[in-house]
């Protein structure tokens, strides 16, 4: 426990003395305070759930930015063989990284409830829905920063990391797409299950349901075991 | 019962894919020893290191630290070792500090000795004036004795320094020595070096590695003695070459003559290997003297360069073709 928390806390020193988790907060604020108020002026509701939306594209394409150089700076930098002669175990190693990085994810989703002051102030929206929508939001986020961080964990090159993490996500994301093009009922479930999108839109309508909480969690563990995994047998 | 050696090597081999770098390489450093390892570039030396360290398994074999298996119990004996890497491993985005407390923190070292620990080895690696400096600033020198400031931390049992005096200036390179020789009094150090003086000064043994096969392991006393058989004679003396040469052959105890070349003025430079039998210099003295004119003589000791030469070239590197 105390080595994943020095992994930890030496992430998040780490984070903050780099321009890429500055961008990416910035971007991701910027961009969900746009999509705030086109959806909110557009529709004349008083509601999340259009903005949920588009945060949910938005952090596909940007959590990989944070995740890329999780393990592919280690290996690049050289620090890779220090960590890994350290009295740590690859899963600490794994898992310390992957809070430093959903703290990033806890930080900008904090942020982007500045847009809730205004709905407030000036509507009555429903309370549950949004904080349904926000479960949702960390889980896709987690979800997201496991599957980049096993990219990062295969290659020693960061934009690598970042693009292969972006196109699986994104595969991850408009699978659901692939419903209407199934006859077979099997295959349909099958892809929406798969579908990031789907179990998303689910939270984003107040429903927090276990199959979606699970889905996440299981996304997150399977590719955080793999990063270990892959950590051990590369030794 | 009997201690285990601090560090254990049992026929341990490394291969990638199908080429094997390392050669079922066994030898052992025990606590208080330091053990010098030499060998040239490409030999196996920092991949021997690595899997010390556990930063890389061994293919075959064992690897022991402390009687601790690296393959079975990584963690319990990584909290032994400090290791200094060939390339420093350092967070640039960090404070000398709070870089040494990372280390100091996941080697398992008490909350409240982490300051008193810190400062430590900063006195030891002269550090103290850099402590609140971002790494990215630091010189190359501060860099390296970074490194093996982050080793030291902990005091452990062994200690693996990859090149630890490579980019110091002549003093630096004086301090490092003597931190590491200090150290080397109650622990295992196991160095790798390019610099044979520092291993003459400092360790008491010396691995020779080539071709991911261990050479000779012995102290630099013991390894020049084993070469004193083929001790050199020099001379500078005015003569036609073949005819020295065939001079030089028909001494008794000259196992070989090498005519180095022209060293000015009609002397040539010449180097011939003999036995280790005083006599050899009187007998080519009395060979020559009569013929040619003999400007200089001397019987040159076999020094570690020698030494390793001789070993390394007598062993073309076969891990190259395996």
């Amino acid at each position: 426990m105390s080595g994943t928390l020095a992994v930890y806390q030496k992430e998040m020193a780490t984070y903050f003395r780099s321009p890429i988790a500055y961008y990416v907060v910035a971007v991701f604020l910027l961009g969900s305070g746009y999509f705030f108020l086109y959806n909110v002026f557009l529709t004349g509701e008083t509601a999340m759930a259009g903005t949920f939306q588009n945060m949910g594209i938005l952090l596909v394409t940007l959590a990989p930015l944070v995740s890329m150089r999780l393990l592919a700076a280690e290996y690049s930098g050289g620090t890779a063989e220090l960590l890994l002669t350290l009295p740590l175990t690859p899963l600490q190693i794994v898992v310390g990284k992957f809070l430093g990085a959903l703290t990033i994810l806890l930080l900008i989703t904090a942020g982007t409830m500045v847009d809730l002051i205004p709905l407030y102030l000036f509507g009555t929206p429903e309370t549950t829905t949004i904080l349904a929508g926000y479960i949702g939001f960390v889980l896709l986020g987690a979800a997201c920063l496991a599957v980049g961080q096993l990219f990062s964990t295969l290659t020693h090159n960061q934009i690598v990391a970042a693009l292969l993490a972006a196109a699986v996500l994104l595969g991850f994301w408009l699978v659901g797409h692939l419903q209407a093009f199934q006859s077979s009922p099997a295959l349909r479930g099958f892809v929406g299950y798969l579908s990031f999108s789907l179990h998303f839109t689910d939270f984003i309508q107040g429903l927090v349901r276990t199959e979606g909480v699970v889905f996440y969690l299981v996304i997150s563990a399977i590719a955080l075991t793999l990063s270990a995994g892959y950590l051990q047998w590369r030794r | 019962m009997t201690a285990s050696p601090a560090i254990a090597l049992e026929s341990v081999s490394k291969r990638y894919g199908s080429r094997t770098i390392i050669h079922e390489l066994s030898f052992t450093v025990a606590r208080g020893e330091i053990v010098g390892f030499l060998g040239p570039n490409g030999a196996g030396k920092t991949t021997t290191m690595r899997m010390i360290a556990g930063y890389t398994a061994a293919s075959e074999g064992r690897v022991l630290v402390a009687g601790r298996d690296m393959a079975t119990d990584h963690v319990d004996a990584a909290r032994l070792i400090g290791y200094l890497p060939e390339r420093p491993p350092l967070y640039d985005a960090l404070d000398v500090s709070a870089y040494l407390r990372f280390v100091a923190k996941v080697k398992g070292i008490r909350r409240g000795a982490i300051a008193a620990e810190i400062e430590r080895v900063a006195a030891a690696c002269r550090l103290e004036q850099v402590l609140g400096d971002e790494i990215f600033k630091l010189s190359k020198g501060y860099r390296q004795r970074l490194g093996l400031a982050q080793a030291l931390l902990g005091a452990p049992e062994v200690l693996l320094l990859d090149e630890p005096t490579a980019g110091l200036d002549p003093g630096q390179i004086q301090e490092t020595r003597e931190v590491i020789r200090r150290f080397g009094a109650e622990h295992a150090v196991l160095l790798s070096t390019h610099i044979l003086a520092e291993v003459t000064l400092i360790c008491h043994r010396v691995a020779i590695i080539n071709g991911g096969r261990l050479l000779a392991i012995d102290s630099p006393a013991g390894l020049q003695r084993a070469v004193e058989a083929t001790n050199q004679v020099a001379l500078r003396i005015a003569a036609e070459p073949a005819a020295l040469r065939a001079a030089l052959l028909a001494v008794e105890g000259v196992r070989s003559v090498d005519i180095r070349g022209e060293a000015g003025a009609g002397l040539l430079e010449v180097e011939c290997q003999v036995d280790a039998d005083d006599a050899v210099e009187a007998a080519i003295a009395r060979a020559v003297a009569g013929r040619f004119a003999l400007h200089r003589l001397e019987r040159r000791e076999p020094t570690l360069e020698n030494v390793f030469l001789r070993y390394v070239q007598a062993e073309p590197a076969r891990g190259a073709a395996a």
